[in-house]
């Protein structure tokens, strides 16, 4: 549910969402016009045309599936992330008002979600992995990528926690049921977001905005915001609640608890590993996962260099 | 391409297209946020709300069967979105659809999320049927929207045009030399054509803004179009406000 539809929302939300969305435009109002020094105007209507013409293509996933892009990320590169709100934020205006794709009442959430939170979130996280990787063709497409992927995952998370505050679900359904299908369609984005931007940087890379090699202080505080995140993340790992999630919750009231099947033997079953008891599984399921993750934006960079 | 399907209204004489199209965009958005903020179960209040928007789709001469064929679309994935409510709010019990339970408070939130959606559904598709978007822009602009939303829409609207003229066109040449075979292949060739159609608009609005600053362009672009905000106008906007205020209200006092 990218673009939430009127019916959805309760009014403390709506108008919370759209005070913020409002605030955050005027903003990035001021901010592009600083950065863009009077080019803005066509810039601006091309890559928002560009956008609405591209979520128009269905890319077929396979098994009869098929997604569109979101282009945050994206938009943010090319850009810049202040005016790449500014376009995200036209497109979802002219999707909620000339084809009903997103409410009237719910496009300050709307915006929210994806001008402000998909494009900033998005390019902070851009930003904060070029700092600790460098800048470099190859560099530049990972970190969109996994820009991309963590993008689409806040995107999901925010409109989740507005539907919770709406009293509209259960936060934990709603996370489950959002950011859940949100964690697969991340992929997706991720991919044609390096792939795109990697055909542009072979061809033209004066197009890719915002390629400054980040200053020392900026590496610093990359890497101190890294170190704080593992810490987070292991100590999460560690604490992590020992009741039902929102998914076992839901098989427990199913009654099909019992019929679980285990097909393989986890390793560290419960957070439990064989030396070194929860705290190394929960550093060794981080780490895991960074190598995953860092591997995965790496295969998409090398698809984005080779389509 | 062409979307003048959407305002195929916008030209008939009715009292709807007789207002300002500023006050045409504020009038959609105090129906959509009057519905919206409906308290839960007032079904009377939203069958009224409904119905006046029913009422003003007649007043703006756009036949029911057209008003009910454009909101399908939109209705349907609303629906798919709503269906969930059924089952995942927790409530109680009051009926079992194979496996799954329905509760009364996932009924009450389905039903609500379904009303609330077509009256607002009901008051864009007026709107967009009325107003071309050239008048919407005007009328964002007049709204006082940032000067660099309104302008990216406006251009937006011209570039548009092209950039799917161009995809059309790339797709077509494509299909013509068998290219595409496969899903994989598919979405390579797809990826390929939409990146050659980024690239072609990055360097479109380059060549368009030397083109604008050779015909003066410092900053802003300038409306021939008159506002056409006048007290009739104000006093009917004025009038929407109140009924779709007391409605609204009125689903609160009357618990």
């Amino acid at each position: 549910m990218a673009h939430i539809p009127d019916g959805f929302l309760s009014a403390p939300v709506i108008a919370g969402t759209a005070l913020a969305s409002a605030g955050a435009l005027a903003i990035a109002a001021r901010r592009s016009r600083d950065s863009l020094g009077g080019q803005e105007a066509p810039l601006l209507g091309a890559t928002t045309a560009f956008v609405f013409a591209a979520q128009m293509l269905n890319f077929p996933l396979g098994a009869g599936v098929s997604a569109h892009l979101l282009g945050s990320v994206l938009v943010a590169t090319l850009v810049g992330p202040w005016a790449g709100m500014l376009v995200i934020f036209a497109v979802v205006l002219v999707q909620a008002l000339l084809f009903q794709d997103g409410g009237v009442a719910a496009l300050g959430a709307n915006t929210l979600n994806l001008a402000v939170i998909g494009v900033g979130g998005g390019y902070a996280i851009y930003r904060w992995v070029l700092a600790l990787v460098g800048v470099g063709p190859r560099r530049v497409i990972s970190a969109a990528a996994v820009a991309a992927y963590v993008s689409a995952l806040l995107v999901g998370l925010a409109a989740a926690v507005e539907l919770a505050l709406s009293h509209t679900l259960p936060f934990e359904t709603a996370v489950l049921a959002i950011v859940g299908s949100h964690a697969l369609v991340g992929f997706f984005e991720a991919a044609l977001t390096g792939a795109l931007l990697g055909l542009v940087y072979r061809t033209q890379p004066g197009l890719v905005a915002n390629q400054v090699a980040p200053s020392g202080a900026e590496r610093g505080w990359a890497y101190a915001l890294a170190g704080v995140s593992l810490l987070v993340a292991v100590f999460a790992a560690y604490a992590a609640s020992s009741r039902p999630d929102a998914f076992e919750a839901a098989i427990q009231r199913l009654g099909i608890e019992d019929t679980a099947l285990t097909h393989l033997a986890g390793p560290f079953a419960d957070y439990a590993a064989p030396i070194g008891g929860p705290w190394v599984a929960a550093a060794l399921g981080v780490a895991l996962v960074f190598a995953l993750g860092w591997s995965l934006a790496r295969f998409m960079a090398h698809v984005g260099r080779r389509t | 391409m062409s979307f003048r399907h959407l305002d195929q209204f916008a030209q008939v004489s009715s009292p709807i297209t007789a207002l300002a199209p500023a006050l045409r965009v504020l009038g959609t958005v105090v129906v959509a946020l009057g519905a919206a903020t409906l308290r839960l179960g007032a079904w009377p209040q939203l069958a009224t709300l409904a119905g006046l928007v029913l009422v003003l789709a007649a007043v703006a001469r756009i036949p029911l069967r057209t008003l009910l064929l454009r909101m399908l679309g939109p209705l349907v994935f609303v629906l798919f979105a709503s269906v969930a409510l059924l089952f995942l709010v927790p409530g109680e019990v009051v009926a079992r659809v194979w496996w799954i339970d329905l509760t009364d408070n996932g009924l009450l939130r389905f039903g609500s999320a379904l009303g609330r959606a077509f009256t607002a559904l009901a008051a864009a598709v007026i709107l967009v049927s009325t107003t071309t978007f050239p008048e919407i822009v005007q009328a964002l602009r007049e709204l006082r929207l940032p000067h660099a939303v309104t302008t990216a829409l406006g251009l937006a609207y011209r570039f548009l045009y092209v950039i799917v003229d161009e995809l059309e066109r790339l797709q077509r040449a494509a299909r013509s030399r068998n290219a595409g075979a496969g899903a994989a292949k598919r979405r390579r060739l797809l990826v390929s054509v939409v990146a050659a159609v980024l690239r072609r608009a990055l360097v479109r609005s380059e060549r368009t803004h030397r083109a604008m600053l050779a015909r003066g362009f410092h900053g802003e672009i300038i409306s021939l179009h008159r506002s056409r905000v006048d007290a009739r106008s104000i006093m009917l906007l004025a009038l929407l406000g109140l009924v779709v205020g007391a409605v609204t209200l009125s689903s609160y006092l009357a618990r």
